[in-house]
């Protein structure tokens, strides 16, 4: 499974980094910061949660 | 929950009242009930409400999305500025291309990773004020809670002795309540009068740090020192951010905490399961914000031609955003007519969206976990004044004030 971030569409909810900590890191602005791109099985569930918990839609799951 | 007999009766009652006063008068009356939600619902069912009067509403998820995403859209500021302010409003009544360089300094500010270290501060004020009360057993909680533990907080944050609190809660409601009685001239002439104090009040301190030589560490100390766009800040532009901050950080908060205080009140089952398991607060708080939603609604206008269902609304337009109906819409909640304090994900519209997402959700979130976390803690069981119906405000803010409650001592 792959995450991306779509950072022109992030707006700095920061949803992601909240919830999935493990995935996600803000910048210094609070803007979502995408760490881990291929995602472990263990983590699937988590990349679920944050892709559709942002309420910009800038989270982008692929299998 | 949101079927076409719904929509109807829901258009009917919003004309007639819109068309009877206008919009901010019947309307508000109608939403500042304790359960606004089927109203809002169904709204949310069909992609645009277009009302005499050339009043557009949207309500529906996918409708609210499309314009709040939609990189030709204006915001607010497109109305006019907000709350009796001579100019727009930083940030919230600019737009792009200006808009981004303000962000670009405020946001770094109220960032959740500055905020994160504000959180023992807030505990420690929430234990201040519950002492104040506690062992009486009663307490108005939205008078000597709610409405004081975020303003507080907020003076701390901008650099203002917590002895002006009193001046700061009069001037945000001059500028935001109604009062029952008053002419549309008494009603001005408050606002005026409020806008001519923040202003004057600013002046006077910045006018002071200036002669100190000294900015002070800081909110105001940091905009004294800040660039935008490589250029420093005027004077206008700081009190422009400071009545922008005035305004959102003395009332919203305490308006989120009154809402989900008498909603807790009002279901005392749910809230001992959150008593029971503190870990459950930022879920249910999420949920309570999706639910109650306390800023409920917003203005746009897109800069080009938009298309919602069968009606093109023509470019300058203005459109009225309800995210109180977006937030029960079906197509993006499921049920969300039910109140699930576990719920997740839960991508409500509570805090906007778009590039005005509001400045400071990472703040309103922490406040919101703590203060309500320990008032639990403290005052596990409550419930409303026997006797009393809660009253309820619907715009431009939702809040429940007066909020009596009692509990045993």
């Amino acid at each position: 499974m792959e995450l991306s971030l779509d950072t022109e569409a992030c707006m700095g909810h920061g949803r992601c980094y909240d919830i999935a900590p493990q995935l996600f890191d803000a910048d210094g602005e609070g803007h979502g910061v995408l760490l881990v791109p291929d995602v472990p099985a263990a983590e699937e569930s988590a990349a679920h949660t944050a892709h559709e918990s942002c309420p910009e839609r800038a989270i982008a799951l692929r299998q | 929950m949101t079927d076409i007999t719904d929509t109807e009766v829901a258009e009917s009652e919003l004309a007639d009242s819109m068309g009877a006063e206008g919009v901010g008068g019947d309307i508000a009356a109608a939403l500042a009930v304790p359960d606004p939600q089927p109203v809002y619902a169904a709204i949310a069912a069909c992609p645009i409400m277009v009302l005499p009067g050339d009043i557009n509403v949207v309500g529906a998820a996918a409708s609210v999305d499309a314009l709040t995403r939609n990189h030709h859209v204006r915001g607010s500021g497109a109305l006019g500025n907000t709350g009796g302010a001579e100019r727009p409003l930083i940030p919230l009544d600019l737009d792009r291309p200006e808009h981004t360089g303000y962000r670009k300094l405020l946001d770094p500010l109220f960032a959740a990773k500055v905020i994160a270290p504000l959180e023992a501060d807030v505990r420690a004020l929430a234990d201040e004020l519950i002492d104040t009360f506690i062992e009486r057993g009663h307490a108005d909680i939205y008078d000597e809670f709610c409405a004081l533990l975020p303003s507080t907080i907020f003076l701390r944050l901008m650099g203002i002795p917590a002895t002006e609190l009193t001046y700061f809660l009069d001037f945000k409601n001059d500028l935001l309540r109604e009062y029952p009685g008053e002419t549309v001239e008494a009603g001005e002439a408050r606002v005026k009068g409020a806008a001519a104090r923040c202003y004057e009040y600013f002046n006077t301190v910045l006018d002071g740090r200036e002669a100190s030589g000294v900015p002070g560490d800081d909110l105001l100390g940091r905009f004294l020192t800040a660039e935008v766009d490589g250029h420093s800040l005027t004077r206008e532009n700081i009190l422009d951010i400071c009545y922008l901050l005035m305004i959102a950080g003395l009332d919203t908060v305490a308006a989120s905490l009154s809402c989900i205080i008498a909603w807790l009140a009002r279901h005392p089952e749910e809230r001992q399961r959150v008593v029971a398991d503190p870990a459950m607060w930022p879920d249910a708080i999420e949920e309570l914000m999706r639910w109650e939603t306390p800023v409920p609604v917003a203005s746009r206008t897109p800069t080009e031609d938009m298309r919602f269902g069968d009606e093109i609304i023509a470019a300058g337009t203005h459109v009225t955003v309800l995210w109180a109906a977006a937030n029960l819409d079906p197509e993006k909640f499921d049920n969300p007519m039910t109140v699930d304090l576990t719920r997740r994900p839960n991508a409500h519209y509570s805090f906007a969206g778009g590039f005005h997402r509001c400045l400071g959700s990472h703040l309103a979130r922490m406040e919101l976990r703590s203060a309500l976390d320990q008032f639990h803690r403290r005052i596990p069981d409550y419930r409303i004044q026997p006797g009393v119906e809660l009253t309820y405000e619907a715009i431009p803010v939702r809040l429940a004030r007066p909020l009596p409650l009692v509990w045993s001592v």
